[in-house]
Formats: structure tokens, sequence, C-alpha cells
């Protein structure tokens, strides 16, 4: 089911709801660790509160629904009416997830579907007062307890009041209460009621009945007045045997250990950036303008084209020669650099939108894992393209889940090992000059080299004598390799062996690359470096034969004469000898060009270009150096898309069309294996 | 002049939807909005707003704290925005203490469907709050006077009593106190009674114009300040001497004569029925019910709601009061009722209070 509604309120709506649930993920997590902070639970309780009443607003019945049961639960916390305990932020947590997809639903345009009863249940039985629970569980214990059936006045009032509502009968028995408080078929009411005990309180009788409540409405499962008396009574004694659950509630307040913690550097930040200041003293209209992507992407396409009109009008002054032309080309070129970096600016978002789930994920897999992990986020304000941070997002789930699974050892592992029982995974970002610099760090098991060199020759992926060259370097690497998985029993968590490459690859697409490196015992690194922006590349334009190609600066090392190397063949294999490292030796022209059969570079003016991929250096000899220039990326015509080695293609300063180069993509076509 | 219009919410999704509501009225002007409390008294103090309009749940500093530090600092006619809930309610009273004028249910769901009535509503509120006199501004009521005292019953009227009027018949001579409020009625109610003597001669009614989950909590919170037994009143409560009832909200609440046994009546509010409840309809039945021997009371409050009542009453011999405009939040139920030339007395509230306290 769709629905109608004023866009433009509706995206209001998304965009604050959407701030406020990726906040609430983190309070979330926080408020494990710090269950009484007063101020945290009144900012769990003003985001639920206020997507609920814009949910009210659109008239999104099941998200109101539930942001109302978990609002009033948190009212409750605030309060200090209840105890935040592991049960609890599961319920919440949970929560949480449903009304984040509900919210996609709505992105959608669709109506949600209503939350599933049995979660909504639990959500609404935790509404109850604890304190009240305790206290009046000790007021029935002083009074004897409800052995004898309901004796308690206060408890039969509250139970008959309640089942006049629900049953339209004037007279209740106790057994027939006690029947109908035992039918709702919460997994979890039942384990506590079949614990032994021998009281039941009047709040958790509420509680009972409120689920039955809520089981009614929906599916007809009034329940049976009708039951035989045996039956009944059967059940009653059932109830009427449960244990005090607030007992046990209150026993469970206190935090998980094994939950991780996270430490904000940025948070003071965040707070202080949060109140805005609007323009005072005039009618002031909102500072901000919601605009389409698509347009942004319409104008960073113009400025792509104004950058290429730029690089022609910088190649014809040269030889005209004219000196007012050259001043006011100098003029544009300064311009369009400025323009290119404010449209760039446009698309900027701060990383933390990738980062803001990771405490979450951790959190989760931790307590799945049974393992004790701080995770530490630093640089979340560090902007980056937008598609980029979509485009990120899956890569680094992956990575984190490694780290978290992989990487950090059981807590008594670590503790025999003389570390603390805590591990800990940073996540950092940073700029660096033009690119970004993403390292996900651990303090865990870190990797043994010989394990991963034995590992590749079982997989058969190199012969023992290439394994025992690679450095140790090189061996943590080869965990990007296809078919690379390091744990020996498939983990759900991650370990499905399609992992490592895929992040590699998606990276690389991103014209991105990632290495890893490792120590045993002390944990592992992984660096990702990114350039701020997809749509315009820094590239080395060379020739090759009498072609263009544009190879992308990320991937170029250094450049070095091709008469001043010395060449040599190891394992049938040319090499280049560069400072006592060999390096594979490619000569582009084999690859690109269709008469390019002989492998004697041209001329004097042959070079090497070292290329660099993740840890992996080789040589490649082009005929020319042309220049360095940065080109706007075009989509290849539909014969040459999806050729390997070939990401698109640009038009140079003078007016010649030039391939870009996928160097990864490549090498990996033409040269197979790397070693 | 424009009326200034300082909004306070922390939803960005709710100020956008007043400022449509604001846009389109040439008489208010949005002149800023804020975030939280702090916020808000920092605008406060920088844009000199007419009508302050304020939400409770907000981080940093929240509503009541705000009103509480602006009316001390720069008293301002503040509207409240609350939800629909005892927990709101409890919020809405608190911050009515603080000083707020009046409030509004943050009702995001009528806000939408019916959004012209929900935009007139908060228009008319507005422009009834700037509309008060500067001088009637008025700082949160004593901390004393309703500082809940629930072991603690504070001394009847303590000042000395002042002389009542020679030939001025006594409070036991009536059989029923009626009472009608609107906008500023809380605060005014808690003044008078609060200050009831325990013991108190005829039983008090009370018709609030309150949203239906806001009626019980008052009537337990005057309760709890107060010697005399404060309740919502329910169908076939006793009307009791030194009881007072509540009218409950979204309903209506009438008096029935069982031979000399008075009998309180609730029923459903008929669709037409515009104030939930209505002074008139309980002036009314209160009029046939007890005839001349009643004291009526107009308190505070837009409209001309307990005109019509009163007409009734008066006509059958009893007694009309009104609040004065200077202590009014708004100057217009017992406005109408002096106009029609209605009221036997107009006082102030203090005056009300106090000739009530000590049984005149």
């Amino acid at each position: 089911m769709s629905f109608e509604m004023d866009n433009e309120i509706l995206q209001d709506f998304l965009i604050e709801a959407g701030e406020i649930l990726e906040k609430l993920g983190e309070q979330l997590v926080d408020l494990e660790h710090r269950p009484t902070d007063k101020e945290l639970l009144n900012a769990v309780f003003r985001g639920f509160h206020t997507v609920k009443g814009g949910a009210g607003f659109l008239n999104i019945a099941p998200l109101v629904e539930v942001c109302h049961s978990a609002e009033d639960v948190f009212n409750l916390l605030r309060q200090g009416q209840r105890m935040v305990d592991a049960d609890l932020m599961d319920v919440v947590l949970r929560v949480t997830d449903v009304v984040n997809s509900m919210m996609n639903a709505v992105r959608g345009g669709q109506l949600p579907e209503p939350a599933e009863p049995a979660l909504l249940d639990r959500l609404r039985a935790l509404a109850v007062p604890q304190a009240e629970v305790v206290q009046q569980a000790a007021v029935a214990e002083k009074d004897g307890g409800l052995k004898d059936g309901a004796t308690v006045k206060q408890q039969k009032d509250a139970v008959e009041e309640k089942f006049e509502e629900l049953l339209g009968a004037s007279e209740v028995s106790a057994s027939a209460v006690a029947a109908a408080a035992a039918a709702p078929a919460d997994a979890d009411k039942k384990e506590s009621a079949a614990k032994p005990g021998d009281e039941i309180t009047d709040a958790e009788f509420e509680a009972l009945l409120d689920q039955l409540h809520g089981a009614k409405s929906p599916g007809g499962a009034v329940p049976r007045e009708e039951a035989s008396t045996g039956q009944a009574e059967t059940m009653a004694a059932a109830a009427i045997n449960a244990a005090p659950i607030a007992k046990l509630r209150a026993g469970a307040v206190a935090p998980q250990d094994n939950s991780p913690s996270i430490k904000e550097d940025d948070h003071g930040e965040m707070k202080k950036a949060a109140p805005v200041k609007e323009a005072a003293a005039q009618a002031q209209a909102e500072t901000t303008v919601r605009v389409d992507t698509k347009r942004l992407d319409d104008i960073m396409n113009l400025v792509g084209e104004l950058v290429l009109v730029r690089n022609r009008l910088e190649t014809l002054k040269l030889n005209m020669g004219n000196d007012e032309v050259a001043q006011a080309v100098s003029n544009l070129d300064v311009v369009t650099s400025d323009l290119q970096t404010a449209v760039m600016k446009t698309r900027m978002q701060p990383i933390k939108k990738v980062f803001g789930r990771f405490p979450r994920v951790v959190r989760d897999l931790a307590r799945t894992l049974n393992k004790e992990i701080d995770l530490e986020l630093i640089g979340e304000d560090t902007d980056l393209d937008k598609n980029m941070v979509e485009a990120l997002a899956d890569p680094l789930v992956h990575l984190v889940r490694n780290a978290v699974d992989h990487g950090i050892e059981m807590p008594d592992i670590r503790q025999k090992a003389g570390k603390p029982r805590t591990g800990t995974v940073i996540l950092s970002a940073k700029q660096e000059g033009d690119h970004i610099l993403l390292i996900i760090k651990d303090d865990g098991a870190g990797m043994n080299a010989d394990k991963l060199r034995r590992k590749a020759v079982e997989k058969g992926m190199m012969d023992e004598d290439a394994a025992a060259r690679l450095s140790e370097r090189e061996c943590y690497n080869l965990i990007f390799m296809p078919g690379f998985s390091m744990k020996a029993e498939i983990s759900d968590i991650s370990g499905r062996g399609v992992g490592m490459d895929v992040v590699k690859t998606r990276i690389a697409q991103l014209n991105g690359n990632v290495e890893i490196d490792s120590q045993e015992g002390r944990g592992s690194e992984i660096r990702i470096k990114l350039p701020l922006t997809l749509a315009i590349v820094p590239t080395l334009m060379v020739l090759v034969g009498k072609q263009i190609f544009a190879i992308p600066l990320a991937n170029v090392s250094e450049i070095i004469q091709y008469e001043s190397i010395k060449r040599n063949v190891i394992d049938g294999l040319p090499v280049a000898v560069v400072r006592d490292h060999p390096l594979p030796l490619f000569y582009l022209r084999n690859w690109l060009l269709r008469d390019g059969g002989n492998d004697t570079p041209a001329s004097q003016s042959s070079y090497i270009v070292v290329i660099k991929i993740g840890p992996y250096q080789t040589a490649c000899v082009v005929d020319y150096l042309i220049a360095q220039e940065e080109v706007v990326i075009k989509p290849l015509g539909a014969m040459l898309h999806g050729l390997p080695g070939l990401s698109g293609a640009t038009i140079t300063g003078d007016g010649r069309i030039a391939i870009i180069l996928d160097m990864p993509s490549l090498i990996s076509r033409y040269a197979g294996r790397l070693h | 002049m424009q009326i200034k219009v300082l909004v306070v919410d922390d939803s960005r999704f709710y100020r956008n939807r007043l400022r449509e509501i604001f846009a389109d009225d040439p008489d208010i002007q949005l002149i800023g909005t804020a975030e939280n409390g702090r916020e808000a008294i920092e605008k406060v103090a920088e844009l000199k707003p007419d009508v302050v309009t304020m939400d409770i749940e907000m981080p940093v500093m929240d509503g009541i704290a705000a009103v509480r530090e602006i009316m001390k600092t720069r008293p301002v006619p503040i509207l409240m925005f609350s939800s629909m809930t005892a927990e709101g309610a409890h919020a809405t009273l608190e911050a009515l203490d603080a000083g707020a004028a009046d409030f509004m249910l943050k009702r995001l769901e009528d806000m939408a469907h019916s959004q012209h009535e929900f935009a007139r509503e908060i228009r008319e509120k507005i422009r009834a709050l700037a509309r008060r006199p500067l001088h009637a501004a008025r700082a949160p009521l004593h901390k004393d006077d309703f500082a809940p005292r629930l072991h603690e019953p504070r001394e009847p009227a303590r000042q000395a009593p002042r002389s009542v009027p020679s030939g001025k018949v006594s409070l036991a001579d009536y059989k029923l106190v009626a009472i009608g409020a609107s906008t500023g009625g809380p605060s005014a109610l808690q003044q008078i009674i609060s200050s009831l003597p325990k013991g108190f001669p005829v039983p008090v009614l009370v018709i609030q114009h309150m949203p239906a989950a806001f009626t019980g909590p008052f009537a337990r919170r005057l309760d709890a300040m107060s010697q005399v037994e404060v309740k919502e009143a329910e169908d076939g409560d006793a009307l009791l001497a030194g009881k007072v009832f509540i009218a409950p909200g979204g309903k209506q609440m009438l008096v029935e004569d069982h031979s000399g046994r008075g009998v309180i009546r609730i029923r459903e509010s008929g669709e037409n029925e515009q104030y939930r409840p209505s002074v008139d309809v309980g002036f009314r039945s209160i009029a046939d019910a007890y005839g001349k021997n009643v004291l009526a009371i107009v308190l505070t409050g837009m409209g001309a709601d307990g005109r019509e009542g009163a007409r009734l009453l008066k006509k059958g011999g009893s007694s009309v009061w009104a609040q004065d405009e200077q202590s009014c939040v708004v100057y217009g139920m017992p406005q109408a009722v002096v106009a029609a030339g209605l009221a036997d007395r107009v006082f102030p509230l203090s005056e009300i209070a106090h000739r009530l306290a000590s049984g005149a």
C-alpha cells in the first residue's frame, strides 16, 4: 500500500527522523555502558517522541504505534522507575531495527507493515514501572502470597477491573483470570512463568493482560471463558506459580560486561556544533535548500566539461603566444579550479554517515561472539564525496566485522597473553592532501606470515618457492586474493571466503587502494586510500604507439627512464631491477596495440611507469610521457563497454580522445597472477 | 503591528510546520526559532517576541526550566505545546505553574488532518495572548501557594481576613459554588482552591476547558496542594460540602437534584458542543437544579463560554462573580459576562480567593 503526502513535508520528516535514528543507534549502545545517564535516557526518549510526532502528522500508524511504546518505556527509564538491563536493550535495539525498516518503507513511498505483535508485546511489557513491581512483590509476600487463589485485595481489584474490560463479564473467577493470563503465547513469559515461585505481582499480571490485549485485537485470540474448569485450574496454578519476575529484573540491572563501549573523540565538537545559530533579528528563512543529488551530478558533469574546455584552452594558449589570451586563460584556470572545488564541496558528506552504524554492528557482534570490544571512532567529521560515502559502507562493514570476528581474541585468551580482556578496534578517517585515508586497526591476534604462505600453497595459488619469496607484508595482503579465507570453520559473521577480495575490488572501483599490515600477537591494521571524488581523476597521460592513454595517478608510484634501468629475466619472466628490487616488467603496447608484438621499445624516449596496486609493484613500459592532467571520466560506448582494463575515456587538452586505464584489472587480466 | 512570535522546538519538522501556519497569517510574524530552552532564553532577550510557543521535551534545557527563567528575567506570554498524555499533563501543569500563559495540545495527527482547524486555534491563542495588557504579564505564582503539601496542610488564609462588607450574604447561604475557566484557568484555580479551608461549607464544581488526559492529573495535583478534597468528577458523585469536583475533559458535567441531594452526571459531548467540558452546559444544569442558591464565578479565558449559563443562573436569582481584567491571562469569558450585565461583582483573582477562603 502506498500513501500520498506532500512530498516537501515527507522529505522534511525523512531527513529529521533519519538523523534521529542515526543518533539513536549510537545513543543506545552508549546506554549499555551508562545505563543511568539521565541525559542519555532523555535524549532517546525525545528521539522516539519526535519520530512519533512526525509519523503522526503523516498518519503512518504502524510507526506511531511502535515509537509510542518505546517512548513509554524510556519515559519510565528516565524517571528511574525502571532500570536498563540487557533484555530491555535487546528489545529496544530490535525495535530500532523495526523503526529503521519502516522508515525505509516510507522512503520508498510505502506505508510500512505493522510491527510484529510479539515484539510490541515485549516492548509494552517493559512499560511497567519496575519500582512498583518490586514494591508490590514485597506487599504480596507480606500478605502471604497468592497460593490459595486471589486473596490479596488490591490484586484482585486490578485484575477484575482489567477483565471486565477484556471479557465484558462482570464476574470473573480467579482461576479464569489466571488461565487467561497464562494463555498468551510469548515464549519468554512462559519461560519465566514456569519457574517455581510463590507469588505473582500486580504489575506482572498487568503485563500479561497487556499482552493479551495486544494478542486480542489482531488475531481474535480472546481468552476462552468456556475452558474446562480442570484445564483452567491447571493453568491458574501455572500462573500463580510464576516466579517473582520483579526480582529477576531487578537483579539483571547491571550492564553486560561483554559489550563494547564507544569513545567518540569528536563528541564534544559535535555537541558544540549542534545548536546552529540562525540569523536573528529578521524573519529568517531556513538557510538550507534541499537539492536532488541528480542535479548535483549534472552540475558536476558540466564542471567536468568545463575542465575539459579549460584544458583545451590551456593547450591552445601555448600555440597562440598571445599574452592577453594567456592571461585570460590563466584566470579561467583559477576560476575553474575554484568552481570545481566548490561543486565538489556541495557533494561532500561527513563519513559519520557510515561510521555511525559501527557502534551497533560491533556491539551486536561482540555479544554474539562473547567478546569484549571497545570501538573507537576518530575523524568522523571528515568529508567525502556522497557517492563515495555510500559505496564505502559495505566494504567497511566487512572489514570491521572481520576485525571483530578474526582479529580480536576471546577475553580469556587475551588475558593469558597478557593483554587487557577488552579488545580495541579503532576506525579512523582523515584527509591527507587530495585523498582520504581510512584505517581499521585492531589490537587482536594479528596474522602469521608462514601460515598464510602455507595456505597460499595449499590453495594452489603459487608454488612453495614463490611463497617463500614473499615478504611478510606481501603475505598479509594475500588475504585480498580471491578465494582466500582464513578461518577454518565458516562462521556466518564473516569468513564466507568472498569477503576480502570483494572489498579490494570495490575499493579499486573507487580508484582507491587497500593494504594490510599485521604483527602477530599485536594486531592488524588495514589502510584504505581513496580520492576525494570520483568524477575528476588526476592522471598521467602517456603515449603508447600513437594512442593516448591516461593512467590514474593513484596507481603511479614513480617514473623511470627506460634506458636507465637494468632489465633481467627471472623464472622466464622479464623484470626491471629498480633499486635492486626486481619488478615484473610489462610492455603496455603488447596489451593495448594490435600490432604491438615486438618487445623492443620504440625509442630512447620510452619510460617505465611503476604501477602500485596495494603492495604489488609492476613496471609498465610506455612509449612517451605527455603530461599530468585532470580528466573527467566519460563512459565508454557500448562497443568498448566492459572490456577489462579500460575504465572510460576522456578528451585531452589538444582535443584528442584518451582511454583511461583501469590498471588493477588491466594487469590482472593480461599478466595473470601478479606472482 | 504584527505579533512577533518566537517558536521553540527541538524538532525541525515541527518548526517548519509552525512556520507554514504563521506564514499564512498577515498578523503574525515568526521572528525566530530556538532548538532548546537555553537558546530560547537567549532569543527572548535578543528578539523581544510578543509571544513564545514552547515545546516541553527538549535537549540542553527543557521547556519548563526555560519558562521559569524567562518569566523571571523577561516575562512574555508563553504558549506551551504539550502531548496528550498523563505525562504531558503533568509537565504542562508544571509549566503553567512556572508562568506559562496557556497551552495547546501538540496533536500532530490533527495538525495534518484538520490543518485549518489547528491553524485557526493556534493563531487565535497567539492573538489572545498578544492582546493581553502588559501589566497583566504575570510573574510565576508564589511557590508557597503551589508546592504540593501532602503532609503539611497550609494554614487557611494567612493574611488577616479583611472586613467583609456588611449586608453581604455568607457563603454558607449558598448550596454550591460553580467556577468556569479557560486560558489561564489552571493557575488561577490553583490559587483559589489551595486557599480553601478544611471544612469548606459548600461543594465546589469546577469547569475548566481542558483535554481528557489532563483533568485527572490536574485534580490530583490540586488535591495534593489543598486542604479540601479535590477529585475529577465521576458520574453519580454526590455533591458533598467541602469537596471540589473537576469536570472531566472531553465530556460534559451536569448536576441533578435528587430530592435535595445533588448528584453529578457525566455525559459524552455532543457533536456541536465546541467546549468539552462546557461552562454553559454545566451552569445551565446547575441553574435548573439549584435555582437561586448558587455562587457562579467566571474566571480568565478566551471566548464567551459561561455567559449563557450565567444568564440563566442570574435569572434564577443566583450570584455571579467575574474575574477582573487586570488579573486575567485572557479577559474574554469574564468580559462577556460583564458586558452582558450579568456580573454582580468583579474582583481580582486574589480577592476571589480571599473571599472564598474567608467564607464570604
